[in-house]
């Protein structure tokens, strides 16, 4: 644990160094994914110019989940930045050279390709959340705290084993892109009021492509939904759930390469 | 003691068909067909440490498939491998630490950043204590001459300081095997001739181990003690390079620059008796091929008191004229047989 | 000549083929998309009869056909170009025989008929029966529909083409591109309808192409403009597409020069 935390460390200064050779492509990064991030709640803000509640949802509320998404998001984007494993990896051979290496793969993989920048959108959605919280009038106390934080984590587990797993396609298909970015449409979804799908996606979002952990369950918490309530505090859980079938799946992906070569 | 020790070593891959045009593709999606192929038959191999030795073969061969076997990224469809007393894919990361690989190809150093950064990382990869590492770095970039580069990106760097940088990343944890696949591709003969230099040093200091393929049979020549030679997945020679040469070198050959014009029937009638072949190139040229048997001297004699000569050069089969013999013929099953038979009665 | 920018849509198609995860998971994706927004809006529309000037049922059909559309005009060339042009390898495009500009677009052809084909036909099929979604049974429509489809894959493809050659000129065009990316998909329609943006918005995409792209097609096609106002979108996208052509023009000579006369 103390050896992969100080890898942690080390990588982290080497992505600082080179960062720092291109300043200005800093900015523009950050600024294109708050973009990026935008259009969701663009939607929600034109969407409420014409209606007063989402599935008895007031835009506040709609909006302090989309606040409360942003922070564990911002977090998984800034250490776990899967995107070009495929091209890099499978298809230019780089997994060779991870696996002669003494350290888990996917640590190594997630640490080479570690985005710090991205955290900037945590700061953002914890600003939305902290003005819908105020606007909504829910009270604020150290049990809030932890428990926001205990969700947070959760999801960002959530999260992390969904795309590990996702990833962990490429040791199987010979798909260069992937299909990460066709999920990354999906992902929105579990940031509106889950009620108002019908039954099927429901399921999806909650067991399947659990993005509702992302969003609305954990952030029900603290909102007066009761329908969702239940579900928040099963966040925790899904969260170990899925990151560990995520490394298993991404374990199995590496054995079948291991033994299929390319 | 053994540090590789290979035996029946087996490797097969799936490959995908894919059926021809339109038609075709719709079906592939749908359904897949896969032809096995074997890329390594079997093959046995024993080496001890301190040994340097070179593993070459074609492209394609089942080079690169084998070093992938016994550096555990691949994982073998059957047989057994045993690396520094470990099998390579089980205990993945304890093997890995005892083993310095070097993809000629592909670089293991950031872009973007200074070579020392790369460094430093590795060392925590490999856990490397602070004195160790400094101690080992040093001895390193004084042997390598990389003083100025350390703080230099990567990508800032010449293919020939990119190369030592790259050996410098898979010797800091001062692994006992080295395993370099192609490492002087693309160099100039300075910078392979100084690679080939520390790669010997090294070898005699630390006793390691080392396997190397390369298409650059100077390399071999200037390192290796014993070469395996790959052909199709199977092992068609495996012994000292100068077995090889003595089994394979044919003959050598003398050119010869004469003052005055000759005839062909006149060098023949010169060297009447021996078993040696004459060619012309033109009327003042000729050429002539002396097989092992056949003393190069004696022929020599009988030319040179009776013409006049202007040049005279002798040459000697060299290891690429012999490999590329016997890559040529290597598919042949004929001379295969040949050989195998042939290593089969020096065994006994 | 050509049949060999012909060649560039075949070999596209069968590349896509030969991916087929990406398939799959394409086709579930693109219904669950389409099922998602429904029962937002849905969900919007509560008791309400218009939002927009759209009824709730012509809201689901333009969701549908909204999204559908987007699987063919949507392609990566700018991606494509950017890379081309950071590793060097159009340089190589510059000597071969032909026009990389139209084996881009032709390629971007490629890749949306195999969509059109291959999602489009078996996801509308699946949405129909899923959602109810109601196609025009007039084939004038159809026809319409098709050929401001094949505008929409034009115009989306030439600010592609734009957006990667300005990589030529941007050292990092990464943020650019992203930037792009939810220009379009916020603009053109595809996930709130123009109409229902605050009015000086609107008013601002009035003058940009965005609206051609994906609103101004999907509105004829869900039967909220009809009559003269097809001729009006047609006249429009072609226009757009007019447009468009100047600034890659431009920019491509402009390129040419520099790689040639500055050598990079």
């Amino acid at each position: 644990m103390v050896f992969y935390t100080s890898l942690i460390w080390e990588y982290m200064k080497n992505y600082i160094k080179t960062k720092l050779t291109y300043r200005a492509d800093f900015w523009v990064e950050v600024l294109s994914d708050l973009l990026f991030q935008a259009t969701n709640l663009i939607f929600i803000l034109v969407i409420f110019q014409h209606t007063d509640s989402l599935g008895g949802w007031s835009e506040a509320e709609v909006v302090f989940v989309y606040g409360y998404f942003m922070i564990p998001y911002g977090i998984f984007m800034s250490f776990i930045n899967l995107w070009g494993f495929s091209e890099r990896y499978i298809v230019k051979g780089e997994m060779d050279r991870v696996l002669t290496r003494p350290a888990h793969s996917l640590f190594q993989v997630i640490l080479e390709n570690i985005d710090p920048p991205s955290i900037i959108g945590s700061f953002v959605g914890a600003v939305i959340l902290g003005i819908c919280w105020v606007q909504l009038d829910i009270p604020f106390g150290i049990v809030e705290l932890l428990v926001l934080i205990v969700m947070v984590i959760g999801s960002v587990m959530i999260y992390t084993g969904v795309y590990t797993a996702l990833t962990a396609i490429s040791f199987f298909s010979d798909a260069p892109t992937g299909i990460l970015p066709l999920m990354f449409n999906i992902q929105g979804y579990g940031r509106y009021p889950i009620t108002i799908y019908n039954r099927l996606i429901q399921v999806v979002l909650t067991w399947i492509a659990p993005f509702a952990f992302v969003g609305v369950y954990p952030a029900s918490y603290f909102l007066d939904q009761e329908i969702t309530k239940s579900f928040a505090l099963l966040t925790p859980v899904m969260g170990i759930v899925f990151l560990t079938g995520g490394i298993l799946f991404w374990n199995y992906g590496v054995r079948k390469y291991r033994g299929a070569g390319s | 003691m053994l540090a590789i020790d290979v035996k029946d070593l087996r490797k097969e891959f799936n490959v995908q068909k894919n059926r021809e045009g339109v038609k075709g593709a719709m079906l592939d999606l749908f359904r897949r067909e896969y032809t096995k192929v074997r890329a390594v038959k079997d093959i046995s191999f024993q080496i001890p440490k301190g040994e340097i030795c070179g593993y070459i073969g074609e492209n394609g061969a089942g080079k690169s498939t084998t070093i992938k076997m016994l550096t555990g990224i691949l994982v073998p469809t059957s047989g057994d491998i045993r690396v520094n007393g470990f099998v390579p894919y089980q205990e993945r990361e304890k093997f890995v630490r005892g083993i310095g690989v070097v993809f000629g190809q592909r670089s293991q150093l950031w872009w973007d950043i200074g070579v020392i950064e790369s460094f430093q990382l590795l060392r925590k990869v490999y856990r490397v204590p602070e004195a160790e590492f400094k101690k080992r770095l040093d001895e390193l970039v004084e042997r390598l001459q990389l003083q100025d580069l350390l703080n230099r990106p990567v990508r800032k760097l010449s293919l020939g300081q990119r190369m030592r940088c790259e050996l410098v990343a898979s010797l800091l944890h001062n692994p006992s095997i080295v395993f370099l696949d192609e490492p002087t591709i693309g160099l100039d003969i300075v910078v392979k001739t100084e690679i080939r230099e520390f790669l010997k040093q090294m070898n005699q200091r630390y006793e390691t181990t080392i396997l190397l393929t390369t298409h650059d049979l100077q390399d071999i020549e200037a390192l290796c003690s014993r070469v395996i030679m790959l052909d199709d997945g199977r092992i068609i020679y495996d012994g000292g390079l100068d077995e090889l040469k003595a089994k394979w070198g044919k003959g050598r050959e003398v050119h010869f620059q004469f003052a005055a014009p000759f005839q062909l029937e006149q060098l023949q009638f010169l060297t009447a008796g021996l078993e040696v072949a004459w060619s012309i190139e033109n009327e003042y040229t000729a050429k002539v091929w002396i097989p092992l048997e056949v003393n190069v001297s004696d022929v020599l004699s009988r030319v040179v008191g009776t013409t006049e000569i202007t040049d005279i050069k002798i040459i000697e089969t060299n290891t690429d004229d012999i490999v590329r013999e016997i890559y040529k013929s290597g598919s042949a099953e004929e001379s295969k047989l040949h050989l195998l038979g042939e290593e089969k009665v020096s065994n006994v | 000549m050509f049949s060999a920018y012909l060649d560039f849509i075949r070999i596209r198609f069968l590349m896509m083929l030969a991916y087929r995860v990406n398939y799959y998971s394409g086709i579930l994706i693109y219904t669950l998309n389409i099922g998602v927004y429904y029962f937002t809006w849905q969900a919007i529309y509560g008791s309400q009869q218009t939002l927009g000037g759209f009824t709730a049922d012509q809201m689901t059909t333009y969701v549908a056909v909204s999204w559908m559309a987007r699987a063919f005009y949507f392609n990566n060339l700018d991606r494509e170009i950017a890379n081309d042009i950071r590793d060097g390898s159009v340089a190589i495009q510059f000597i071969r025989p032909y026009n990389y500009v139209f084996v881009k677009m032709m390629q971007g052809l490629g890749e949306g008929l195999f969509r059109l084909l291959l999602f489009m036909g078996p996801g509308m099929i699946i949405a129909c029966i899923l959602f109810p979604v109601k196609l025009p049974t007039d084939p004038a429509a159809w026809t319409a529909f098709l050929f401001m489809l094949l505008m929409s894959f034009l115009i989306n493809s030439q600010i592609n083409i734009f957006t990667g050659l300005l990589s030529f000129f941007v050292e990092n065009n990464e943020g650019m591109m992203r930037m792009k990316r939810v220009l379009v998909d916020l603009f053109s329609g595809v996930i709130v309808p123009i109409s229902l943006f605050p009015g000086w918005l609107s008013g601002i995409m009035k003058f940009l192409p965005f609206q051609a792209i994906t609103f101004l097609p999907s509105s004829v096609f869900t039967g909220r403009i009809q009559g003269t106002g097809i001729w009006q979108v047609l006249g429009i996208q072609l226009l757009w597409f007019t447009i468009l052509i100047l600034p890659i023009f431009l920019m491509w000579r402009s390129a040419r020069h520099r790689l040639f006369v500055q050598g990079g």
